[in-house]
């Protein structure tokens, strides 16, 4: 009784510490509702309930290009409240640029932090003073690197006509197919019918739940499969359980993509959004299933992991602990809060404010 | 004269036979095909079937599937809440589903008794709105199972629910017999033809007769002393039934239930499937809904294999496009011009 007294004085004298000194400032985190990116605003929920009286966390409207104005004047009036110190952005749309623009000229003391926004790279380098993103070209190495590591023989892709018609993921595929080669592994480009040329996205699960046999009984289960979809993922995973081949990523890499309907994870309100556990519960099932170490991913969704990152490295810059531009100390605190290494990359050889991030994987 | 074959199934016959003669050259595995080709027959059969009630009855091809589709998953969801496993949980979504349906098809019929001439496109905007609407409902829905909630958040449903703790494949594995790599799931095709042929002795009875006279012609039929509304109500509460358990066995056979949007194209394919087996207003034979929907399924199976094979995946897609979208212009044409002809 006596220690759980004094472990509660403990508790509130630190709480009141911190709370004394959250309250000196305040940061702005900008996120898409719900509606549009589960990820980005539980993120959001997730640092505003680490740091209550800190944290301002407005949604920009769901149809955002329609709404453009009602998001730029939300996202001033962030900019026009006294105590504000620094504003944080994770919303993947580009237009919103002169918001923040007009919010420097006002106020050149703000910090205003993107992860990510996506207007043009020279620009954005020259107003934000940070600017994170995904590397998702880089995948196109890193993916198939794991899947050799994983023993894999073979790497299939599957894709169809209208996502290979985006640059950045036909690219992304060029770019698997030469590190594939190089590492010795056979490459397998299959085309499966277009979610998006009308009969919506039942024909293309339904072809990837009877091709994927097909394969693997043509190539073995040395194979590693990679579809660039997102609801390809369910079934991939699920054909992975049965079938044992490897599955080095998703198209959107969290543990939360895929695994969960795949595996029929049983995730209590309580355990939601964490993802130490939802991250055991799927290495359990993969004994079960036992398709240890087939299976791979990284293990906190980025949307989920920048609102609280970017949040740390601004109460970090502003309470003089990290240098903006030492990209060390920015990294010690990615590992912090990811749980793993995480890589930062240049954008543009020339730009020293913009990267790029590769996470460490945690294999099940 | 109905049951002659039109110019549409015989270019799709065509097109299948020379995609067939294709894969036996590309060393495409025929059993494989044969395996796939059965299955996914029963799969969207069912649902395919579900339109012939309203089609029979002139309230034209229901566009508005998607209605019976989410009493369908609102049936399994419910199982699945409960925990209800295996084969009991299975004909429990069944039990679930069947009241939702009656429900929403009733006031489905409310809507489209009242726009009468204009049921089609009625029924495509109350399909899509309804899945949006629904979509609000599945993000607040009070279900408690923790494999059904977002991972994230911890409540609303999971766009997509796995069912293999459940009921996966309970009717694809349902008496399977084997013979020669050749896998024939008897279970499945007995639910199936059973179906079938319920539907087949439901247009035999006195309120399936009233129906197709009603669809045949509605001055006729009213003069007959038929009632006009409530027989064009019952149509459209049994579709939309079928149309539930539709997506029972095809969740079942998927191995998940989708949800949100999910739903949101599924009366499209069905619509092709029948339209290319024949089907017409008035005069849809449960036969037109079985070869429509083999053709169709068929064409689907082979062309994306054939397509990888020959290296050509763009012109494949372009190519079954045409042909699938272009004998539905040409049913939805040919049936104009009957009408005009017999004016």
């Amino acid at each position: 009784m006596k220690k759980k007294f004094l472990g509660l004085i403990v508790f509130l004298l630190f709480f009141s510490f911190t709370n004394a000194n959250a309250e000196s400032f305040k940061i702005g985190v900008v996120t898409p509702p719900l509606s549009a990116s589960e990820d980005e605003f539980r993120g959001g929920q997730k640092v505003s309930k680490k740091y209550p009286d800190m944290i301002k966390h407005i949604t920009l409207p769901a149809n955002f290009s329609e709404e453009q104005e009602t998001a730029i004047s939300q996202i001033l009036s962030l900019g026009s409240e006294k105590d504000m110190k620094a504003i944080i952005i994770c919303a993947g749309y580009s237009g919103i640029l002169p918001a923040i623009q007009k919010i420097k000229e006002k106020r050149p003391d703000i910090l205003v932090i993107t992860a990510p926004i996506w207007d043009d790279p020279d620009m954005m380098a020259k107003y934000i003073d940070l600017c994170f993103d995904t590397d998702w070209l880089k995948r196109g190495e890193t993916i198939p690197t794991k899947a050799h590591k994983m023993g894999a023989k073979t790497f299939i892709h599957y894709s169809f006509p209208t996502h290979m018609a985006k640059e950045l993921l036909s690219k992304r595929r060029d770019m698997m197919k030469k590190t594939s080669e190089a590492l010795g592994m056979k490459f397998v480009d299959i085309s499966t019918p277009d979610p998006q040329a009308g009969s919506g996205r039942g024909p293309m699960l339904q072809f990837l739940q009877e091709d994927i046999p097909r394969e693997i009984s043509k190539y073995g289960k040395d194979t590693s499969i990679f579809g660039t979809n997102c609801p390809m993922q369910d079934v991939i995973i699920a054909k992975a359980l049965e079938l044992g081949f490897i599955v080095p990523e998703q198209c959107c890499p969290t543990p939360t993509q895929g695994f969960p309907a795949a595996m029929g994870l049983e995730i209590k309100p309580e355990d939601a959004g964490d993802f130490n556990k939802i991250n055991k519960m799927i290495e359990n099932k993969a004994k079960i299933a036992k398709v240890s170490g087939r299976l791979s991913t990284w293990p906190v969704p980025v949307g989920v992991f920048f609102p609280e990152f970017s949040v740390e490295v601004a109460k970090g810059i502003i309470d003089g602990k990290i240098d903006k531009k030492d990209i060390h100390q920015i990294s010690e605190t990615a590992k912090k809060i990811a749980g793993v290494e995480v890589y930062f990359n240049k954008m543009k050889p020339n730009l020293d404010n913009y990267y790029l991030i590769i996470m460490d994987s945690i294999y099940y | 004269m109905q049951d002659r074959i039109d110019i549409p199934q015989i270019i799709i016959i065509i097109f299948v036979l020379i995609m067939m003669i294709t894969a036996w050259f590309a060393n495409i595995s025929i059993t494989y095909f044969i395996n796939d080709s059965l299955i996914r027959l029963v799969m969207n059969g069912v649902l395919v079937l579900s339109l012939i009630p309203m089609l029979n009855a002139g309230v034209g091809i229901n566009y508005g599937l998607p209605i019976g589709v989410v009493a369908g998953l609102m049936g399994m969801c419910l199982a699945v809440n409960f925990n209800i496993k295996e084969g009991l949980g299975f004909i429990l979504s069944f039990l679930f589903s069947i009241p939702i349906a009656v429900i929403f098809g009733y006031i489905y019929s409310m809507i489209l008794n009242r726009v009468k001439g204009k049921e089609e496109i009625t029924a495509t905007f109350v399909g899509f709105s309804f899945i949006y609407l629904t979509s609000l409902f599945w993000s607040i829905a009070p279900f408690n199972n923790p494999s059904m909630l977002w991972p994230i958040g911890g409540e609303g449903m999971r766009p997509t629910i796995g069912l293999k703790p459940y009921f996966e494949k309970i009717l694809n594995n349902l008496w399977v017999i084997e013979i020669q790599k050749i896998k024939i799931p008897l279970g499945m095709l007995f639910f199936y033809f059973g179906l079938c042929i319920f539907i087949k002795f439901f247009f035999k009875t006195k309120i399936g007769i009233a129906s197709i006279a009603v669809g045949e012609n509605e001055t006729f039929a009213k003069l007959s002393g038929i009632d006009i509304p409530k027989i064009r109500t019952l149509a459209i509460i049994l579709s939309t039934v079928i149309a539930a358990l539709g997506i029972c066995v095809y969740s079942q056979s998927y191995g998940f239930i989708e949800l949100y949007d999910a739903p949101l194209m599924v009366a499209f394919s069905a619509a092709s499937a029948i339209l290319m087996g024949g089907g017409k207003e008035g005069k849809t034979k449960v036969t037109h809904a079985v070869i429509g929907t083999y053709l169709f399924q068929t064409i689907y199976i082979l062309s994306a294999p054939i397509a990888n094979e020959l290296l050509l995946p763009e012109v494949a897609e372009i190519f079954r496009n045409i042909i699938t979208n272009g004998v539905i212009l040409y049913a939805i044409l040919y049936k104009n011009q009957k009408n005009s002809s017999s004016i």
